[in-house]
Formats: C-alpha cells, structure tokens, sequence
C-alpha cells in the first residue's frame, strides 16, 4: 500500500477519498466497496469511543450517515460516499471502537457496500497524487495537527 | 433496534452559563441525534436562553484539556443542521433583544413549544 504523510497523516494511494468528508473507499475484486474514516478524521476526532454502523441491507444514498461515531468531544456521521447497499458492517468496531484510530484503513473499515452506480460516483472521489494534494490543502487550509503514528503505517510501504 | 432516521427529537436545555456542566450533554445529544439523521430542535427557555446571548457562551470553558467551549458546541449543532429556539418570553426574563442573540438562533412563543412537543417523536427535559 503506497501511501503519503502529511504532517504526520497517512494518506493511502490506492483508495478513492470523499476529502471533505474524510472517508475512504476501497474497491475489492467482487464488485464490493470497503468503506472506512480517514487517518486524519481519527485525529480529528480523538478516541473513539462508540461507532454505531447502520445495519446491512441498509440502503443508502451518497452523502447519507453510514454509521455514527463518537468520541469524548465530538460526535458526527461517517457519510457515505456512494449510494448502494450495506452487506457489512465490521463487528468488532461495536466492542473496540478505537480500532479506527488505531488502523483506520486496515482492521478499522467501517461497512461493506455494493454499489449502485460506483462508474458514475467514483468520478467524484479522488486518488492517488491527487489524494494527497487535496489532503496537502485540506490540512493546510483546515489547520489540522499532526497526527499520531497509526498501526502498521510502516508496513503500507 | 429501530431506525431512527426521521424520527423527530426535541430538547428542552433550561440549564445556562451559570452552570457549566449542565450545558454540555443536552447539546452533544442533540448532535448525535442529528448525525443519526433525526430532525433535532433545541429549545431554549428559562436559564437556558442566556446561552445564547452574543459573547457568553465562549466563556464557558466545557473540558480544560481541550479548547471547547460551549459556543463551540451551539456552533457544532448548527453545522449539524439542528434547529435552535429560544423562548420569546425567557428573552424577556433576562432582558434580552432579538439582537442580543447570536445568530441562527429563531424566537418562538409558549404556543409553539406545545405544538412542538406534541409534534415530536420524543422529548428530552435538562
């Protein structure tokens, strides 16, 4: 997994990004999509301490929560960018929530989807050197601090 | 457990700056609420409504590791798409103007608060 840091954030290169809504999207080889929080939403939110994930065979609309999570001093939806059907929902999130600070684009992934129309909503997602660009002014613009070493962040390389 | 996308919550904060610790969570539910795509309303009444009047809130300090305040919070909630009222005739209780307050706050009557409460799905009492 090639990846970047910025300021201290890991940026994946080979996962598509909502940066404004800090997630990612992987997609897998069966027609799915992995869905999970950014590196740097983790720091932005601090410990977590619950993420309650919508149930599978939820349907969604992009821009809609597919789960809520909440931490000491914040609480917010993780929006979900792409429309399509939830299959997954990670369990082991409901008893360790702060997997998602931990590994937020490995064990911490947030739900599966299969996507409605992902040719189409993919186009709105970006990645690669323009991840990390976008996340360079996102960081800048926003002022976000550095973030802590994630697990297994040397391994990506 | 049931959905609760749509479902319409209301809160009722009578707590005010005068008492810090009371201010937090009725705002941070309400947050939660909205990022859980319910249709959230805070109304403000009795000590509540001085919360809302321009410069106080960030005074009030929440967790002293961190720089949040409650102005923070209101700013959240708003952000979050969470309606917030304040009552016409508690403004009046702390001689408070329509400009007094910060902004994305609307004024309601006493009647509206019943219509309210009887047109949400639950309400919360602080």
């Amino acid at each position: 997994m090639a990846h970047e840091k910025i300021n201290g954030c890991v940026v994946v290169k080979d996962l598509y990004y909502a940066v404004e809504d800090n997630t990612w999207v992987k997609v897998n080889d069966d027609g799915t999509v992995t869905l999970g929080m950014t590196d740097i939403a983790q720091n932005l939110a601090g410990p977590i301490l619950h993420a309650r994930a919508k149930s599978a065979g939820t349907e969604r609309k992009k821009g809609k929560p597919i789960a809520t999570v909440e931490s000491g001093k914040w609480v917010g939806p993780v929006k979900s960018p792409l429309s399509g059907q939830i299959t997954e929902v990670n369990e082991k999130l409901a008893s360790d929530a702060q997997l998602i600070n931990r590994s937020p684009y490995k064990d911490g992934w947030v739900v599966k989807m299969k996507p409605e129309i992902l040719d189409e909503e993919i186009k709105a997602l970006v990645t690669g050197d323009a991840a990390v660009e976008a996340y360079k002014a996102k960081i800048a613009k926003d002022n976000i601090k550095a973030c802590a070493q994630i697990e297994g962040a040397d391994t990506y390389e | 457990m049931e959905d609760p996308e749509g479902k319409k919550i209301l809160v009722i904060q009578t707590h005010g700056v005068e008492t810090p610790t009371r201010t937090y969570s009725p705002l941070y539910y309400a947050i939660a609420a909205a990022a859980m795509e319910m249709e959230v309303m805070v109304w403000f009444t009795m000590n509540g409504t001085n919360q809302l009047k321009k410069g106080e809130a960030e005074k009030v300090q929440l967790d002293k590791t961190s720089d949040v305040t409650l102005k923070t919070m209101l700013k959240m909630a708003m952000e979050n798409d969470v309606k917030l009222r304040v009552c016409q005739q508690s403004l009046e209780l702390w001689q408070m103007k329509k400009e007094d307050l910060i902004e994305g706050v609307e004024i309601l009557g006493a009647t509206s608060i019943i219509d309210l409460s009887l047109n949400s799905d639950h309400v919360m009492y602080f």
